[in-house]
């Protein structure tokens, strides 16, 4: 039986949206509990990835020092060894616009609500997220403002007033910012916060196929940023009509898949906007023949929630597992001394290895704390997922070489001393891949594709991610989200893929 | 310790007799479009066309009009600084005004300042050993309540948010002025022993104080800085690590703004509300007014080492056949520069005359202008022209289109901008701070829009006085203390130190 009258044109990803929390669904995002840490870290934790995905992932952010809960529900402290990554990735990004004549800026974080209110459906989409302020001090303001949800209408305004003539164009900007949206769906962090860290790039063309080229161009930089840097693969696709940016002509995404939990999740957007922003905000241009011609506009951004992602794909039962292109500290040196041992000679190998490959651009430490035993040091680096461990003890002093130790695998193997910047580069490249590898295999081995009603609910009952033909029509869609709630949680449209399988005749 | 740096002003504010030059460039300018020569003084006639009159043929080229001549009115400096400041601001497109009164929007050209301050200072904090982390915006009241003289201070600027997701929220929220107390409440968490110190980060955020009055960089409701906050596990570390810091702010206010800057120690009335020691660095404006705490305004919308384009390259044609020669030989003057490690910008557009772009760059405060025209591609040389010395006197001809000669001239001339912007920041600030040794002689030195210096150890309420009576407050203690004994310039008792005083922003 097929979902909707109409023949199929294409084929679409359906699965299990990420809905979770550090827990159960049933849990309610709201009020400020506060929550237990445990204070001891890099000692194990208590959950396993398989079976307390949720308890897991709470866990392993904390003692990995990533995260920390705050007083606000739903707001989370960002530790230095989450922050780094975030600076990571943004150094990779922030160049790469820069190439594309991309420049940054700053908008203010409060908005009218005059200006909030614009653009209908963007407001629709948005408005039951916004926080306001209302007081100064003592004080009612007389207008409550809001915080930014996004900066579509901060910005806009603007954009009419400084694109006069298609000299003026194309418009390309970005920003690095904050954003606020008052969600009550169970916060996670990184994944689903009040508060998060973003980009948010706006365009404005006097074509749409340069519009519809830039769109395409930065959803290249959002998957080279899961691939290349987070290993991760993704699917890049177009959203369906439901899905789309409130106020938007299409949106495009690089969707991710969580296998541990069968649940699908938007990591990155590219919009083409069109002309209705232009047509609210009245930014018009003269174009060469002197008419007066509306802009099209791009909007497009990632935030903070690729590092959740990342830590859902990689993470094992051991703590974090961090891709050593992002990773804060790729090679951590940790002697080994025993009690008759020359600890000095092992102290100073250990300084020695980690200048050797500081030079040559590696970014590495040695953990020379004397309060703390070889072993509790190897556990708490595997914790924070330290990519490679080199280990250095008396026999390796003697050798005139070190025992490299891979977090994704275990593989422990022995280097000379001689050839160490290239073995450690070697090596760290292998990890960056392997972890790919090992992530897009789970994936694989997860997509089933269906063709009738009762496969998809089959196929969604073990955790998969769903290849199904799609009429894409919004009342259909709502209808599969309906029908589809239990306990698993409702199936949404993930995106309709670029890259489209054999459909045949009648579908 | 809390060591923190505002977002600077970006415009370049101190030396008179930058003014004077300065107003005779605008002058140059004015010269070249003539219905807004009218609107100035008669001085403008002074003024002479310039060599460019021969090389630019704005009138006569029949090229676009250019558009928005309007915008480039700006106000001049010694006649009305506060104008001066927000005409520039506007027209250098560094920033405009945001929709919610008090807010502003940063221009690419202004926020690029801002991320070369960032790289710059990033570089520093990782030094000395501080990583980068980053708290929420929102704090609960009740944490702000706890701290009693926080609150006092902060209380009438304090923006709160009651409503979210269409809901009133449990506990009033407010928008970050400062995260002091978020990051006390987790640094109490976070230390439980020795070992755990010492505890050094940093953020780099926007904050929110609902202001009153406001005026863009300077002082606005939202507003960009970064806040170092470290613990420690004895006092001296913790001072040690507060004067590194200071160090750390004057060295960049020196050494990359161009900006003589005092440090020292505040008085206990202007130290941070709930802090014990508060250390600042002063910076004197162009009109003499102090601003305060490592604000740097000066960070040259122009001139300053590591910020923006430093040389524009505009290629000068008059005939279609002249066009390609010049442009090629623009592209590989461009080339030799941007490979000896320069930040260059070829405006080669056709859109625009010469003369347009002249203004426009000059607007933007970019330290060295390069003109190539048909006459110099047959000679092999270009036209060096110095934004700081306008003029025929800030223009050099026939420098060798030769790499290696260019690239050392065009370099040896960025670094003498930069030290002569130095030396005359250092001129005009000195020769406005006068050394005073009673009331008298320090109210008299106020109210001629001076920086008095003087020995004080008089009280808080003496200190008020001062405030009520003469409008000026105590900007800091200086680190550097001329010797000698010192009788205090109010009472008469004993000082140990000069203090500085001055009206401030």
């Amino acid at each position: 039986m097929v979902l909707c009258r109409e023949i199929a044109k294409l084929v679409l990803i359906l699965a299990i949206v990420e809905h979770m929390a550090g827990g159960e669904k049933k849990k309610s995002g709201g009020g400020g509990k506060k929550k237990e840490v445990k204070k001891e870290t890099g000692l194990g934790l208590s959950f396993t990835k398989d079976e307390n995905f949720g308890e897991w992932y709470s866990e392993v952010v904390v003692n990995g020092e990533m995260i920390e809960y705050y007083d606000i529900s739903g707001c989370y402290i960002l530790r230095p060894w989450a922050m780094s990554i975030w600076e990571n990735m943004q150094t990779f990004f922030d160049a790469e616009i820069k190439k594309m004549k991309v420049k940054n800026c700053y908008f203010p974080l409060f908005v009218s609500p005059g200006v909030l209110q614009k653009e209908k459906d963007h407001i629709e989409g948005f408005a039951p997220e916004v926080a306001w302020v209302t007081k100064s001090g003592e004080s009612d303001l007389e207008v409550p403002i809001a915080i930014r949800p996004t900066s579509e209408t901060v910005m806009y305004p603007y954009y009419s007033k400084w694109i006069r003539g298609h000299r003026d164009l194309p418009l390309k900007l970005n920003q690095w910012c904050n954003v606020v949206r008052w969600e009550f769906s169970n916060p996670t962090p990184f994944i689903r916060s009040r508060e998060f860290l973003w980009q948010e790039g706006h365009t404005a063309f006097a074509t749409k196929e340069e519009a519809d080229t830039e769109v395409l161009q930065i959803l290249e930089l959002y998957r080279r940023i899961y691939e290349e840097f987070l290993a991760i693969p993704v699917t890049k696709g177009r959203k369906s009509e439901l899905e789309k940016f409130a106020g938007g002509l299409y949106t495009t995404s690089v969707e991710a898949f969580i296998p541990n939990t069968g649940r699908g999740i938007q990591g990155a957007t590219s919009h083409c906007l069109g002309q209705n922003f232009a047509k609210m905000f009245e930014i018009n241009f003269e174009n060469e023949k002197g008419e007066k011609s509306m802009v099209w506009q791009n909007s497009w951004a990632y935030s903070t929630r690729t590092i959740g992602v990342m830590v859902m794909v990689h993470g094992d039962n051991k703590g974090l597992v961090l891709p050593p292109k992002v990773a804060a500290l790729q090679v951590i040196v940790i002697p080994v001394p025993y009690k008759d041992a020359d600890t000095q000679g092992i102290f100073d190998a250990c300084a020695a290895t980690v200048a050797t490959l500081s030079d040559a651009g590696i970014r590495a430490e040695a953990d020379l704390r004397e309060n703390y035993s070889p072993g509790w040091k190897y556990s708490n680096w595997e914790m924070k997922g330290v990519p490679l461990r080199i280990e250095i003890g008396p026999r390796d002093l003697a050798n005139n070489q070190v025992r490299a130790v891979r977090r994704d695998n275990g593989e422990k193997t022995d280097i000379s001393r001689v050839f160490l910047v290239e073995q450690v580069k070697g090596m760290l490249d292998k990890i960056q891949q392997n972890l790919f590898d090992v992530a897009k295999q789970k994936r694989d081995a997860c997509i089933e594709v269906v063709k009738t009603w009762d496969e998809f609910v089959k196929a969604l009952g073990q955790k998969k991610l769903i290849l199904a033909p799609w009429c894409d029509e919004e009342e259909v869609e709502k209808d599969v989200k309906t029908r589809t709630k239990g306990e698993m949680g409702a199936a949404k449209s993930l995106c309709t893929p670029f890259e489209q399988p054999e459909l045949p005749e009648g579908t | 310790m809390v060591s923190s740096l505002r977002l600077p002003a970006l415009t370049s504010l101190f030396s008179p007799s930058f003014t004077r030059r300065s107003t005779v460039s605008l002058r140059r300018r004015l010269h070249l479009r003539p219905p807004l020569a009218a609107g100035f003084s008669a001085q403008s006639a002074a003024s002479s066309p310039t060599e460019t009159e021969d090389r630019v043929d704005s009138k006569k080229s029949g090229r676009v009009q250019d558009r928005g001549s309007t915008d480039r009115v700006i106000t001049p400096r010694s006649q009305d600084f506060n104008a001066w400041y927000l005409d520039v601001i506007a027209n250098a497109e560094l920033a405009d005004y945001g929709p919610v009164r008090g807010t502003m929007v940063i221009r690419p050209y202004g926020y690029a300042m801002w991320e070369a301050i960032q790289d710059y200072l990033n570089v520093k904090f990782k030094e000395t050993g501080h990583s980068n982390m980053y708290f929420p915006q929102f704090i609960p009241y009740s944490f702000i309540e706890k701290e009693a003289s926080h609150v006092e201070g902060f209380s009438p600027e304090l923006a709160l948010v009651t409503i979210g997701g269409g809901k009133e929220l449990e506990e009033k929220l407010v928008v970050r002025p400062t995260s002091e107390t978020i990051v006390n409440h987790m640094f109490t968490q976070w230390i439980h022993s020795y070992r755990d110190l010492p505890l050094m980060i940093n953020q780099w955020a926007n904050v929110t104080r609902w202001e009153m009055r406001t005026k863009p960089f300077v002082r606005t409701l939202e507003f960009l800085w970064q806040e170092g906050h470290t613990a420690h596990a004895t006092l001296e570390e913790a001072e040690k690590e507060a004067l590194e810091m200071i160090d750390v702010y004057t060295k960049f206010a020196y050494e990359q703004a161009a900006i003589p800057v005092i440090a020292g120690r505040k008085s206990k009335v202007e130290t941070f509300a709930g802090a014990d020691k508060t250390y600042t660095i002063e910076a004197m404006m162009g009109d003499r007014k102090a601003l305060q705490a490592g604000t740097s305004h000066n960070l040259g919308q122009n001139f300053s080492r590591a910020f923006g384009t430093q040389v524009v390259i505009v290629p000068i044609w008059k005939k279609v056949d002249e066009k390609t020669g010049v442009l090629d030989a623009a592209s590989s003057v461009a080339e030799t520069l941007k490979n000896a490690g320069l930040k260059v910008k070829l405006d080669d557009t056709d859109q625009r005359t010469p003369g347009w772009k002249f203004n426009f760059w000059e607007m933007k405060g970019v330290p060295l202008r390069i003109e190539i025209g048909p006459r110099d591609v047959s000679s092999g040389s270009v036209v060096i022209s110095r934004r700081d010395i306008p003029g025929k006197q800030g223009k050099v001809f026939g420098i060798s289109m030769e790499p290696s000669i260019l690239e050392a001239y065009v370099k040896d001339r960025l670094d003498e901008i930069q030290s002569s912007l130095l030396q005359r920041a250092i001129s005009f600030r000195d020769s406005n701070i006068v050394d005073v040794s009673s009331y008298e002689e320090l109210k008299e030195a106020i109210s001629l829009g001076k920086w008095a210096r003087g020995p004080w150890s008089a009280s808080n309420a003496d200190e008020l006085r001062i405030k009520e009576e003469t409008g000026a407050t105590i900007r800091c203690f200086p680190f550097e203390q001329p010797q000698g004994t010192k009788t205090c310039l109010m009472t008469g008792k004993h000082a140990d130190e000069v203090a500085i005083f001055a009206k401030s922003y």
